[in-house]
């Protein structure tokens, strides 16, 4: 049976002065799914997640959550249900993991009373939990994502968004990283996942939009995207790049 | 409200908390300032009077080339003088002629006296003695400070004997007749002559020396009896009685440079250190952990908000330190009204917070609000009279303008007005530079405000 959607992305759009970047994108994220975004550079991954954050106001097109008007850029109470991931570590590098977490809670408007719980759980998560009280500075590129991860679910948002949360991390922090995920998704987050690696797709997402040039050009599960470009049984790579076309993206 | 509030609180602890972390920063928002207060207080104190200060002293090089007992008791009463350093030392080794080129040519000398041969006959003759200066052209406050103890020394040298000839020389300048100049100078020697005669003094001075003997009286005038104290002359022609009257809120020992130059300093530092603190929003934005607070559910004015609790915090701190670091330093006097000290330092804190925050919503990267600021600061702080006293200058009215348009202007005006004219924060001066810092506080915030929804927020 099909989860209900949660968040619908209707006919959305942005544009950088003439420079078209996403363009009349519609999808929908349901209830405790984890929906891949694949596209490649320059597709407008990271311009839709900015929409989507309340980042950039959409030119046009509408969001909905839950059947509601959903408006992230001007309403802050509604950005309460999104937690984010940037795609570069976005903490700061003199506070210790735990400085940054209760920071982070506080400014999500945890309850005071719960944030020592709430920061505690981020730290397992991260797998942290005896580097709690060391500055970030100290950290490797992984556990810096881990903790990057894990300061987007303090206030237990329903819907998480990632930005490219794996680039450069090494076998092992990628490793805890999907586990991560994985529970949080098995306990009812929402994922939406931008990617244009084929395999963190292919592991995680239970449905994929493929995007190119600001366009959704195919959404569905692995499988049906391939027998939806007439290679059934294809591999991820071969159905998107029979989607997307073969030449280079430098943008 | 606390919805605004509690966000932005937490951002101003986590910005203090990374100030206290930063070292470099505390240095820059402590150490030096406090480092530039001492060095320019003590110059200032040093060069302009105070508790232990005194004129500033030009050097002056003398060549002796008389070598009379005259000649060397004027050089002593040229040593006399606080605004002259005379060289060489008493013990040196006396200068040559080529030797005060020499010094000249090389920059080591800038003023050189010589005492050319007939020196001391010229004194004793009752004549006035030519003298002879070589000098760099472009020392003109030494030039000043030399002439004005040069005049001194030479008026006391000639004890009255050489009046006549000056005034035969006035007169020859005015374009007198020889004839006239003759009269005149012949009249003013008898005249001379009369005074010695009804002092009860006559030529028999010491033929060297051109002077009274010792225990005569005739040098200090003193008994009233046997000499001519031109130098006193000189000094009393005015009638003048000198009273002072210092105001009971002031520090004793408390000179104007000083209150001047610790002030204009603890000003100028704070706009530094308070653009330095307001461009953490800059930071925020370059390493990208604004996304993350813009994102959060949170007011995105509370951002704002916390940097402005922030650097207004951290400004108080500043002035706190620096005030009783130079409280404890110079005494001039900082805490004697602390609560106009408190309301000053209030409103020059947030007119400057919101400059600094105007400066970091405007700026597009931190070297543009650096580069900005730097220049702004240090122009508004010569404008504004934080680096000399502006007010000794009469300045045309388009720089009296500029001058007003300076947060520096304001600042000065209140701390001045506080530690050296004794006003409290009520008085009519404070308040209309505490309505002035806080108009300027208000608007550059709103401003702020506008450029932060505008240019940082993403459109």
């Amino acid at each position: 049976m099909t989860a209900p959607a949660l968040l619908e992305v209707c006919d959305l759009s942005y544009a950088y002065g003439d420079h078209v970047a996403v363009d009349g994108m519609s999808f929908t994220l349901r209830r405790g799914e984890a929906l891949g975004l694949l596209g490649p550079n320059g597709a407008g991954k990271t311009t839709t997640f900015s929409c989507l954050a309340g980042l950039r106001r959409p030119r046009s097109g509408e969001l909905r959550l839950e059947g509601r008007t959903f408006l992230p850029f001007a309403c802050d109470t509604d950005r309460a249900v999104l937690g984010l991931v940037p795609q570069e570590v976005s903490l700061y590098a003199d506070l210790t993991a735990r400085e940054n977490l209760a920071f982070f809670g506080r400014i999500q408007g945890v309850a005071p009373e719960e944030l020592d719980d709430r920061i505690a759980a981020a730290l397992t998560l991260a797998g942290l939990e005896d580097r709690a009280d060391h500055r970030i500075a100290t950290f490797s590129g992984g556990m810096k994502r881990r903790l990057n991860l894990a300061v987007a679910t303090l206030h237990q948002p329903p819907i998480l968004l990632l930005d490219e949360p794996t680039v450069g991390v090494d076998p092992h922090s990628r490793h805890h990283l999907f586990a991560a995920l994985e529970r949080l998704r098995d306990g009812g987050a929402s994922l939406l996942y931008s990617t244009h690696a084929m395999e963190d797709a292919q592991r995680l997402c239970d449905r994929i939009v493929v995007l190119d040039h600001g366009r959704v050009l195919a959404v569905g599960t692995h499988e049906e995207l391939a027998a939806g470009v007439g290679e059934p049984g294809a591999d991820l790579e071969t159905v998107f790049l029979h989607l997307t076309g073969r030449s280079l993206r430098d943008s | 409200m606390s919805r605004l509030l509690r966000p932005a609180a937490a951002i101003a602890a986590k910005d203090l908390r990374l100030f206290f972390r930063d070292r470099v920063g505390l240095l820059l928002a402590f150490l030096m300032p406090a480092a530039l207060v001492l060095a320019f207080g003590f110059m200032m104190q040093k060069a302009f009077g105070g508790e232990d200060g005194g004129m500033a002293r030009a050097e002056l090089w003398v060549v002796d080339q008389d070598g009379s007992a005259a000649s060397r008791a004027f050089v002593d009463d040229l040593r006399g003088l606080a605004m002259l350093e005379v060289r060489p030392a008493p013990d040196d080794a006396p200068l040559s002629l080529e030797g005060a080129e020499a010094s000249l040519r090389k920059g080591r000398a800038h003023h050189v006296l010589v005492l050319p041969r007939g020196f001391g006959d010229a004194l004793a003759a009752g004549e006035l003695p030519e003298l002879r200066m070589l000098r760099d052209p472009g020392r003109s406050l030494e030039d000043t400070l030399v002439t004005i103890g040069l005049s001194s020394a030479y008026m006391g040298a000639t004890q009255g004997r050489a009046w006549p000839a000056m005034l035969g020389r006035l007169l020859e300048q005015s374009g007198a007749s020889p004839e006239a100049v003759r009269s005149a100078v012949a009249a003013a020697e008898q005249t001379r002559r009369l005074m010695e005669a009804a002092l009860g003094r006559n030529d028999g001075k010491d033929a060297e020396t051109g002077r009274a003997p010792e225990g005569d009286g005739g040098d200090d005038g003193q008994d009233g009896g046997s000499g001519l104290d031109f130098t006193a002359f000189m000094r009393d022609m005015v009638p003048l009685e000198v009273e002072d009257r210092l105001p009971p809120e002031r520090a004793a020992n408390l000179s104007h440079i000083v209150a001047q130059s610790v002030s204009g300093l603890v000003v100028m530092m704070l706009m530094f250190g308070l653009v330095r603190c307001a461009t953490t929003l800059l930071r925020e934005r370059d390493s990208g952990t604004l996304d993350r607070l813009l994102a959060a559910a949170s007011p995105r004015d509370a951002v704002l908000l916390g940097k402005f609790l922030f650097t207004a915090a951290s400004g108080l701190l500043q002035l706190a330190v620096l005030f009783t670091f130079a409280e404890l330093v110079f005494h001039v006097g900082m805490f004697r009204d602390p609560v106009t000290l408190l309301v000053l330092s209030l409103s020059l804190t947030a007119a400057v917070t919101a400059f600094g925050m105007l400066i970091a919503t405007w700026a597009r990267s931190l070297e543009q609000a650096n580069g900005f600021a730097t220049l702004l600061i240090l122009v508004m702080s010569a404008v504004g009279g934080a680096w000399f006293p502006v007010q000794l200058f009469d300045m045309p009215l388009p720089a009296e303008v500029a001058m007003r348009l300076t947060l520096t202007h304001w600042a000065m005006t209140g701390y001045q007005g506080m530690l050296w004219n004794g006003l409290g924060w009520t008085s009519p001066t404070l308040l209309t530079s505490i309505g002035v810092l806080w108009a300027f506080a208000v608007g550059a915030s709103l401003l702020a405000r506008r450029l932060f929804h505008r240019r940082v927020l993403p459109a």
